[in-house]
């Protein structure tokens, strides 16, 4: 599931394009689960797609799928911090979130958990990536990681298998 | 009734939450295109050449700059005050010094000014999240690109100063040496 290139050019648009864009489809969809909301989803995407362009010449080439998460989910985590105070200024209350009609429950208890747990668990158990790992993506300790997983995991099966 | 749960219920439960999140994912809506980096024409909701990246870069800028105000008074959207009609349309104060700009500001009538000077980095070196400082006073810094703000209500203008050390400059002195 991982994707790793080796970056042969990291100057020219034609190799970002190349190695970036295959993930983009991808990265939207991971946003609309972390933050809940199309909309914001694109444009973060957006945001991160021309700051990971702005960043090419200093990618390492290890991971290309790793490093756009990782730009993204930073944006959408300090997003979200202004989103909070910004609604909180005008006193209105959060945009209606995306809805999954065809397994309600899963999304259900995937959107009550905090996104950071929301982010670090769908990295762990749909990406593979390890805890060590995802602690460098989303810039703290492995131990709070490792929090953030195994409280994800211990909410969803309690919500969806409630007599386990 | 209580049942244990083993090794292989986890396992296999790590298998069916995986797949099952994996399908959760693969509903979710992802046809967006990302922005165009050479090809300045592309359909999209926002889709914007790179050359125009630093130019949205401070407009969201001014944008929040205006945000605070907004938010204050809970106001609707304010007209630019270089926007075509608008009284400073064709003035061009983007290209002056902020001195320059409050003088013409002056020389129009607009005396009621707010400047909103933004400093340190939007970006950080490592392609993080810099550290911008705003902070907001009534008499014009001496240097920092100018960006146009909004007229509002109350007839008071207010202005952005861009000061960090990555602006670009906007408009017609986008690329030019900082004030």
């Amino acid at each position: 599931m991982r994707a790793t290139h080796a970056a042969a050019s990291t100057s020219d648009p034609d190799a970002f394009e190349a190695a970036v864009r295959p993930h983009y489809a991808n990265l939207v969809r991971r946003l609309v689960l972390v933050l809940g909301d199309e909309r914001d989803a694109e444009d973060i995407a957006q945001d991160a797609y021309l700051k990971a362009f702005r960043s090419w010449a200093r990618f390492d080439g290890a991971d290309v799928r790793a490093w756009l998460y990782t730009i993204a989910l930073r944006l959408a985590f300090n997003h979200l911090r202004g989103r909070r105070r910004w609604l909180a200024a005008i006193g209105r209350v959060e945009p209606t979130p995306w809805t999954d009609p065809a397994d309600p429950d899963l999304w259900a208890a995937l959107a009550a958990l905090d996104s950071r747990t929301r982010a670090a668990l769908l990295l762990n158990v749909v990406d593979g990536y390890t805890q060590a790992e995802i602690a460098t993506m989303l810039a703290v300790p492995e131990g709070t990681v490792a929090s953030w997983i195994s409280r994800g995991r211990a909410t969803l099966r309690r919500e969806l298998d409630p007599d386990r | 009734m209580t049942s244990r749960t083993t090794e292989g219920d986890e396992m296999n439960d790590d298998l069916e939450l995986s797949t099952r999140l994996a399908a959760l994912e693969a509903r979710a809506p992802g046809s967006a295109q990302p922005p165009a980096l050479s090809h300045p024409r592309r359909r999209g909701r926002v889709a914007v050449s790179m050359a125009m990246a630093p130019a949205l870069v401070l407009a969201l800028v001014a944008t929040t700059a205006a945000g605070a105000l907004v938010a204050v008074n809970l106001a609707q959207g304010h007209p630019g005050i270089q926007n075509p009609g608008q009284p400073m349309a064709g003035i061009h104060m983007e290209c002056m010094t902020p001195t320059d700009a409050a003088a013409a500001l002056a020389a129009h009538g607009f005396t009621d000014v707010v400047w909103q000077i933004e400093s340190g980095a939007a970006v950080a070196p490592d392609g993080g999240k810099g550290d911008t400082t705003t902070v907001q006073q009534s008499t014009p810094p001496a240097h920092g690109f100018v960006i146009p703000g909004s007229l509002l209500d109350d007839g008071s203008v207010i202005m952005v100063v861009d000061q960090r050390t990555d602006a670009t400059g906007v408009g017609d002195c986008f690329g030019q040496p900082m004030p």
